[in-house]
């Protein structure tokens, strides 16, 4: 049995991981020596398999996410700006652990077709943490469906709005595997939302009288 | 407030510090109790005992438990998470659900209508789910030794006769029928009683007692009308202390609890320390009223700190959570709540 550790504040928890005998994960942030944020992903798990799928996840948050090993701290992630992004952090993290673990990990494009409008839609970096959305085809509904998918970026990432149709990350670093690995929930914010509340809604007990 | 006292106390143990804070005696520091749970899914990793099983099978009840105390630093151990332990040892029809979610009663799915439907089995402290419980407790006493305070729980029968009459027929037979629903608790008590009393011959030092005539569907009045007595009469055949518990605001009945005999109220976050203490005023000790679902689960340990400093300023007799913790509750958190409590009586040099 092991015991509790003091691994920083715990901003998001995957319950149950169906891939690996359903245990808990958790992401951790921290700060290091510098004042720079570090993320740590931990299980108090110590099922067979579980150290390999967190080295699995600690990996795929590189790959899909963009981020830099931690050295020193084993199973540590970071921007390479320095930056918190926590909640983009959290969306990587919940990305990875929906992955099998021997999936194939690869950076996303940052170009995606919406179903929803039927169109292209692409995320061009500007450098400096600037960037612009676009669509191809009509006109008609274009402007509204890009706005749409940036408001859907600035909710998963924590970007900032430059324009209707550009964001920015304040740190001011382009984070362009971030940005490719939540297009796809950008174009559906709403459920993205959903599916994580709902995640965080359960093991609230409830008096008898508030039970269905 | 706290009680400036010219003679210290001795140190205690845990166990002696929670029974003296339940007797409204002096301590030498507040005790961090949990009347109901403070399981979570890190926890049930680390000790390898998830839920379902780990309130069915009783050593993994008891090592899932047992973390409290060893991992969190609280002062009271207390293996029965759930409310439906008795339930389903009447015949409920259970959803056991998984690691991380509550196991519930399905209530739209009433086993009895009428108090004559009632019968406690003879077997009843002998079905699984109460068994479990008792088995439970005895793991504890052996493995923690006789310095650990363990809660049991014995669920009261008005939260008995939501589960197997259904809450909203169980309600309406209360508007409708005061002497029917009258009778079904004097049934579903006996209920109560026994598993409380096997508690007891188990080890337990403390049960918790939830009856859930809680603050947004039971009104005061209808706590004097239908639970009071039925509270008195726990108090004179549970020879322990019993710590009631009812989740809401609860204001309006804190007198009659009061003066029940029960050792102990468990409140809820929504009544505020320094007026559940004028309302009880003295006559009942105090425990919990620190946030679950805004606090515990969604902030961090600054605002846990600040939960628990105002209860100890209110001069609340034990320090703990308000109901049973959310499971995905951060350890962090849990673990704020004994470094609290001891840095503030430190920092004070009081005892209560």
């Amino acid at each position: 049995m092991g015991h509790i550790q003091s691994l920083g504040k715990r901003i998001e928890l995957v319950s149950m991981d169906k891939v690996c005998g359903d245990i808990s994960i958790a992401l951790y942030e921290a700060a290091d020596d510098n004042g720079s944020a570090t993320f740590l992903i931990h299980t108090y798990s110590h099922l067979d398999g579980a150290s390999a799928r967190i080295a699995f996840i600690v990996r795929a948050m590189q790959v899909l996410g963009g981020m830099d090993p931690v050295p020193g701290v084993g199973h540590g992630v970071r921007f390479s700006c320095g930056a918190t992004h926590a909640l983009g952090c959290r969306r990587i993290f919940l990305e990875a652990c929906k992955l099998a673990s021997d999936a194939v990990l690869a950076e996303k494009p940052l170009t995606i077709f919406d179903k929803k409008s039927e169109r292209t839609v692409t995320v061009s970096s500007r450098g400096a943490g600037d960037y612009g959305l676009s669509a191809d085809g009509e006109e008609d509904g274009r402007d509204r469906r890009v706005g749409a998918i940036a408001k859907g970026l600035i909710k998963l990432a924590q970007t900032e709005a430059l324009a209707d149709d550009a964001v920015r990350f304040s740190c001011g670093q382009t984070h362009d595997a971030m940005v490719g690995l939540l297009l796809p929930r950008a174009l559906n914010v709403r459920a993205a939302m959903r599916e994580q509340e709902d995640q965080a809604g359960r093991g609230v007990l409830a008096a008898p009288s508030a039970q269905t | 407030m706290m009680t400036e006292q010219t003679t210290p106390v001795s140190p205690m143990t845990s166990r002696e510090r929670v029974l003296a804070a339940l007797r409204r005696e002096p301590v030498d520091r507040t005790p961090v109790c949990n009347p109901t749970s403070v399981a979570t899914v890190e926890l049930m990793d680390l000790v390898q005992a998830n839920f379902p099983a780990a309130n069915r099978e009783p050593e993994l009840m008891a090592r899932l438990a047992a973390t409290s105390y060893t991992e969190l630093g609280f002062d009271s151990v207390m293996p029965v998470f759930s409310i439906i332990q008795e339930s389903a040892a009447l015949g409920c029809k259970m959803q056991w659900e998984q690691k991380d979610n509550w196991p519930t009663v399905r209530m739209s799915e009433p086993i009895w209508h009428g108090p004559e439907d009632i019968v406690v089995p003879n077997d009843f402290i002998k079905r699984p789910d109460t068994e479990c419980v008792l088995k439970a407790i005895k793991i504890l006493r052996r493995e923690l030794g006789p310095d650990v305070a363990i809660i049991g729980k014995t669920m009261g029968p008005w939260s008995l006769a939501y589960h197997c009459f259904g809450v909203e027929p169980f309600l309406l037979m209360s508007l409708d029928d005061p002497g029917r629903t009258k009778a079904v608790l004097d049934r579903l008590k006996e209920a109560t009683v026994q598993f409380g009393l096997a508690q007891i011959d188990a080890g337990v030092d403390a049960l918790t007692l939830p009856d859930h005539a809680t603050g947004d569907l039971v009104s005061g009045e209808y706590y004097e009308r239908y639970l009071k007595d039925l509270h008195i009469e726990m108090v004179e055949r549970i020879p322990i202390p019993l710590i009631l518990h009812i989740c809401g605001r609860t204001v309006d009945r804190m007198g009659f609890i009061a003066e029940t005999g029960m050792a102990a109220f468990h409140y809820d976050s929504k009544n505020k320390p320094e007026e559940a203490m004028e309302a009880v005023h003295g006559g009942i000790a105090l425990v919990g009223n620190i946030n679950n679902p805004e606090t515990l689960f969604s902030k961090g340990p600054e605002e846990v700190h600040a939960e628990v400093v105002r209860n100890l300023e209110a001069g609340v007799q034990l320090i703990g959570p308000e109901c049973a913790i959310p499971l995905q509750t951060a350890i962090e958190n849990l673990l704020e709540i004994p470094k609290t409590v001891r840095e503030w009586h430190a920092a004070n040099q009081t005892i209560n």
